[in-house]
């Protein structure tokens, strides 16, 4: 059953909330394998397709080693709404979801693991945090890739180390990203100079409503680029010393905006929460915009009700595919901005910000 | 200095490209950089961005691509054996089509690799099969190591000493599966 997965916007693991949650939304480790004597997904027959599907399902569900419970999903049995949705949460990538014959996932009842099978590489082993946990993360892949190794025919040489698709991924076949609400470095434009000090030490950075939407609520996935020649704590190391200095930067220039214009900020943060909680038509950029400013006052304790994990949920929550899920039915681009304005304005509201007058969530029982 | 393409704020941003061997600097400002930026290409474009480093930088120059199909350089017609694909697809798609693939192109991998990763050596975990093969491998390499030193100073008790250590490992890394040479 795909549908318990696709109610929640954020799952239970979001929840948590420590000193980095002011800044760090979650954090991503991807561990990506093949299997010896199999072609590549992007020249694979059915057949081999099959087999590799069969060998890492039976692997994985019938491991004496991993404890969770996986539940299967083929992509082809699923619909295009479904797809999206979990795109959306980043349980699937937009390649695995594209797939008409082949591909499937396997999902850890908490969501919090996912292993994409036969996408770009036979196997993508995904785990998820909340917050900044680098380490956790990555211990929870390798526990699963450890258990995987003595049983599947893992492509390994001592050369070139985990044998990919693609050979940007050769080597330790790892993926560590840190997603960051960046508001104030944006803000004060020096997110362009991080990103280009970034590139050299060989990361990336992007924006997180998908590709090519860049700073879309100022939320941005910083992840490293080099899998070789590097061992696996040397790049979890890099990555948490950058991902550290960006925080310390963020928070510094959120300490400077505050002392030097803090009347402003409020302004700005309070004409946003207005525009999320009466607004009628809402488009996902300035939904998003607006939901980093809101963040931004939860964050510096300028807004009192509304908990981060809220705002979390509604950034999810407010694209496309969970949109047409709460309306329960496919909807045009324009009809879907009507919609996130109304399923915003009821998520804020039941956080019991304004106290008088509003009663009910209906749509507009509080027009008076 | 002034950015090349605004022509108004300062540049601080040198952008060096090899153009047909040509070194080309170019200086721009934060601004304009950041949309000349690699990273902007891979927003829209990822699939073929790293397709066309890939052609740029191990394809043939485009001065011989204008020779006749029967020259083109014998690497790029090399094929896999294990799933048809050759160097020149490699090179087109960006991507390999079996994991033999990083066997049948092994001698021009590291070249590659030395580019786009930090190295062309892999020095992070292995399979737990493989690292007992690899540990073993690398504790009889120091003991030969050893061996010469003791040979060399004409402690022949304690090489042959070390002559049966390694033996002893060798026959544990023939158990292992691990070839011994």
């Amino acid at each position: 059953m795909i549908e318990p997965f696709l109610e929640r916007a954020t799952p239970v693991w979001m929840q948590v909330e420590d000193d980095y949650s002011d800044i760090v939304i979650s954090t991503r480790i991807r561990l990506a394998r093949n299997l010896d004597g199999y072609r590549f997904p992007l020249v694979f027959s059915e057949d081999e397709a099959l087999q590799v599907e069969q060998a890492v399902t039976h692997a994985i569900q019938d491991s004496p080693k991993l404890h969770e419970r996986y539940s299967y999903f083929a992509i082809k049995d699923l619909t295009p709404l479904q797809r999206q949705i979990l795109v959306e949460k980043h349980l699937i990538s937009p390649q695995l979801a594209k797939k008409e014959l082949v591909g499937s996932m396997l999902l850890s009842e908490d969501e919090s693991i996912s292993i994409m099978v036969n996408e770009e590489d036979h196997l993508r082993i995904q785990c998820m945090t909340a917050s900044f946990q680098l380490q956790k993360a990555y211990e929870q892949a390798n526990k699963i890739d450890r258990a995987l190794e003595g049983v599947l025919p893992y492509a390994f040489r001592d050369n070139f180390g985990y044998l990919t698709s693609c050979p940007t991924n050769i080597g330790t076949g790892l993926r560590a990203s840190v997603m960051m609400h960046l508001p104030v470095l944006t803000l004060t434009g020096q997110m362009n100079q991080i990103i280009n000090a970034m590139t050299r030490l060989g990361m990336t950075v992007r924006g997180i409503y998908g590709e090519g939407s860049e700073n879309l609520g100022n939320v941005y996935q910083v992840s490293n680029q080099i899998t070789l020649g590097k061992t696996e704590d040397d790049i979890l190391a890099d990555i948490q010393s950058v991902a550290e200095k960006i925080i310390q930067k963020e928070r510094h220039a959120r300490g400077k905006l505050m002392d030097k214009a803090e009347l402003a900020l409020e302004d700005r943060i309070y004409r946003a929460l207005g525009t999320l909680t009466h607004a009628r038509i809402l488009t996902s950029e300035e939904a998003a915009t607006c939901l980093s400013n809101v963040r931004l006052g939860v964050d510096l304790q300028l807004i009192d009700g509304i908990k981060a994990a809220t705002l979390n949920e509604c950034i999810v929550c407010m694209q496309p595919g969970f949109l047409q899920h709460y309306a329960g039915e496919a909807l045009p681009p324009s009809e879907r901005d009507r919609v996130r304005a109304k399923m915003l304005r009821e998520a804020l509201f039941q956080e019991n910000l304004s106290k008088p007058t509003i009663g009910g969530k209906g749509e507009d029982s509080y027009d008076v | 200095m002034i950015c090349e393409h605004c022509k108004q704020r300062n540049a601080t941003v040198t952008v060096t490209q090899v153009q047909n061997s040509q070194k080309v600097e170019h200086h721009y400002c934060d601004v304009c950089a950041s949309q000349f930026h690699p990273f902007h290409a891979e927003f829209k474009q990822e699939p073929v961005s790293i397709q066309q480093l890939l052609s740029n930088w191990f394809g043939s120059p485009t001065w011989q691509q204008k020779v006749g199909e029967k020259q083109q350089a014998p690497t790029q017609q090399q094929t896999c054996p294990h799933c048809g694909f050759t160097y020149k697809r490699f090179l087109k798609e960006g991507k390999f089509g079996c994991p033999g693939c990083y066997d049948s192109f092994a001698e021009h991998l590291p070249k590659l690799f030395n580019r786009i990763q930090a190295g062309p050596q892999h020095i992070g975990k292995m399979p737990g099969a493989h690292s007992n093969v690899y540990v073993i491998k690398k504790q009889i390499e120091d003991i030969r190591k050893r061996m010469k030193d003791a040979v060399d100073e004409e402690q022949f008790e304690e090489a042959a000493k070390l002559r049966d250590e390694a033996k002893e490992l060798e026959s544990q890394l023939q158990f292992e599966g691990g070839d011994v040479s």
